[in-house]
């Protein structure tokens, strides 16, 4: 049965991985809305480097965040100056599952807003709305299914990072152990049993998101399609 | 009064209009890509690259030599697009009042207007073509618009459904007296509708003025070719079993014969249709003939359209201040070989099946 270290290791990854996801929202949005409407040069570059850590290993996204991160490195050298430590903390955890997860997150709602009539936002103006009231009001509500559909897709690729997340913030328990790393700990020291308990708990989330986001679209589609 | 100075560039040329237009209703005709949706888009502010003037009844929408740039919310010009444009995720109440969620009289009024009174609780994708215009019209109309534009409202619907739609948009122009500038491929409709035509071709204006004097022009025969029809409304009077027809009185109190339609209830209002190639015309009185509608007019004007003649006749019986002529089209031969001239009179024979029931 699931230990107190156990329990703690799911409600470390499930606070990092709500987390990440809540973070990523608000720019997710607003990169997937500039895409879908942006007509200029470069547009298919800008997709392509914003889908690159999908089809990249993990490890080495983990890689670039890390001599980037690093105490010499590129970013690493100012955080270091502000005497914050990411680097094998928590907060190397949330930003790994975070990249990690962007591209999911705006692939999805870029497709949503794409099938949104752009039509309709201008209509929306003739009727007296300014942009922002005509962007809450008609393309997010229609773009919805797709937001929510991408935000849990998000929120599973963050509850079951790991590449990024072990080169980054290692695997140390208590302090940066997500389920994935536990599993992996588990079984290479031979704790099979821990390692299929947690495996079962790790599923029974995954189960219970996919269902809610299921539920959530399905609940909306029935008022719009037939 | 509506002042369009506009220049706007489009991929293969530049759409280049100037004309005023008056506050009745305007058709914008031509050929596809001609600049008709780009014209109204501009108008309606959606549009960024439009420069030039617009004004309505003096408000200034545009002018760009003076810096004058009305965002399309604060223009308050109605914009019906090609196919309605409705909110598929709100039901007909919620796109009606979408623009005015303060002013509950103008939504109330624009519900009643188009009989969308059993449709409120329906979503857009469970509507018909022609419902979903209705919904539209009314949707501009809760926005208390200073000018509708009509992008084709009728090019989605079937024959039948369209001359259903027409008295809607009669009435609105009636009723809320907002100046409406509507595209249309089709002579007929323009004939019914609008006082006046604006015929684009690349971007340019071909030809502004009456609509009926535009019909000789050669551009419009093709167009023409769509089909002329006389719309009439009416009344149902009384059932002839036996004689297999239905007794109808126009609203100008002319009375035809039409096919049996006995689940119509005596009383009933109906709106007609019968095409202007149906109704046959004779210069003597007729006699013996199996046509059970036989009208006595004169002659109003005798027009070229394409390759054939466009008469307007008025009907000896026709009461009311400015009865609806009857459209008649015949070959040019026939023109020839009968003598026909304006003010001559003449016998139109309709047969009752040529009438539709709409």
């Amino acid at each position: 049965m699931l230990t107190a270290a156990d329990l703690a290791v799911v409600a470390f990854t499930l606070r990092i991985a709500a987390l990440g996801t809540v973070l990523i929202i608000g720019p997710g949005i607003a990169v997937a809305l500039a895409l879908a409407r942006y007509r200029g040069p470069g547009k298919s570059i800008l997709e392509t480097l914003l889908s690159l850590p999908l089809v990249l290993p993990p490890t080495a996204v983990g890689m670039l965040l890390l001599s980037v991160l690093a105490r010499r490195g590129l970013l690493g050298r100012w955080l270091d100056a502000a005497g914050i430590q990411v680097v094998f903390t928590w907060k190397a955890v949330l930003l790994a599952t975070m990249v990690m997860a962007f591209p999911l997150l705006v692939r999805s709602a870029r497709t949503a807003f794409e099938e949104v009539d752009p039509r309709l936002d201008g209509l929306a103006r003739t009727l007296g709305c300014g942009p922002t009231a005509a962007f809450f009001r008609v393309t997010l509500p229609l773009a919805w299914r797709g937001i929510v559909g991408g935000t849990v897709l998000a929120f599973a690729r963050a509850l079951g990072e790991f590449g990024a997340t072990v080169m980054i913030a290692g695997n140390i328990p208590g302090r940066t152990q997500t389920l994935a790393l536990a599993i992996f700990q588990a079984s290479q020291v031979g704790r099979d049993d821990r390692a299929t308990t947690l495996a079962g708990v790790t599923v029974l989330i995954a189960f219970m998101t996919l269902w809610t986001a299921e539920w959530l679209t399905r609940r909306r589609n029935r008022r719009v399609a037939t | 009064m509506i002042e369009i100075a506009v220049e706007l560039p489009l991929a293969p040329f530049e759409l280049r209009v100037a004309v005023r237009l008056g506050d009745g209703v305007t058709a914008i005709m031509g050929p596809s890509g001609s600049g008709k949706t780009s014209l109204l888009e501009a108008v309606a502010g959606l549009r960024p690259r439009a420069r030039g003037r617009i004004a309505l009844d003096g408000i200034v929408l545009l002018d760009t030599q003076s810096g004058v740039r009305l965002r399309p919310e604060r223009r308050r010009v109605g914009y019906v697009p090609q196919g309605a444009g409705l909110f598929p995720h709100l039901t007909v109440m919620g796109n009606v009042r979408f623009a005015a969620r303060g002013a509950g009289s103008r939504v109330r009024a624009a519900i009643e207007s188009l009989e969308l009174a059993p449709l409120l609780d329906r979503y857009p994708a469970t509507l018909s073509g022609g419902e979903q215009q209705r919904v539209a019209l009314a949707r501009s109309l809760a926005s208390d618009p200073r000018l509708l534009l009509l992008d084709e409202p009728l090019a989605a619907l079937d024959v039948a459904l369209r001359e259903r739609f027409v008295p809607y948009l009669l009435r609105v122009h009636d009723e809320w007296k907002v100046p409406v500038l509507y595209v249309t491929h089709n002579v007929g409709e323009a004939l019914d509708l609008a006082e006046a035509v604006l015929l684009l071709r690349t971007g340019t204006v071909e030809a502004h003025g009456p609509a009926l004097d535009l019909l000789s022009r050669p551009a419009m025969a093709r167009a023409a070719e769509a089909g002329i029809e006389n719309l009439r409304h009416g009344r149902i009077v009384a059932h002839d079993d036996q004689g297999g027809t239905t007794r109808v009185q126009l609203d100008d109190g002319q009375a035809l014969a039409v096919p049996l339609s006995s689940s119509r209830l005596p009383g009933e209002a109906v709106n007609l249709a019968i095409r202007a190639e149906d109704v046959l015309l004779a210069v003597e009185p007729l006699r013996g003939l199996s046509a059970r509608n036989i009208i006595e007019a004169r002659i109003v004007t005798l027009d070229r359209v394409g390759p054939d003649a466009l008469l307007r006749c008025r009907a000896a019986s026709a009461s009311g201040s400015e009865p609806r002529p009857w459209l008649v089209r015949i070959t040019p031969s026939a023109v020839d070989s009968l003598g026909l001239v304006s003010g001559q009179r003449v016998w139109l024979a309709i047969k009752s099946h040529s009438v539709r029931l709409l």
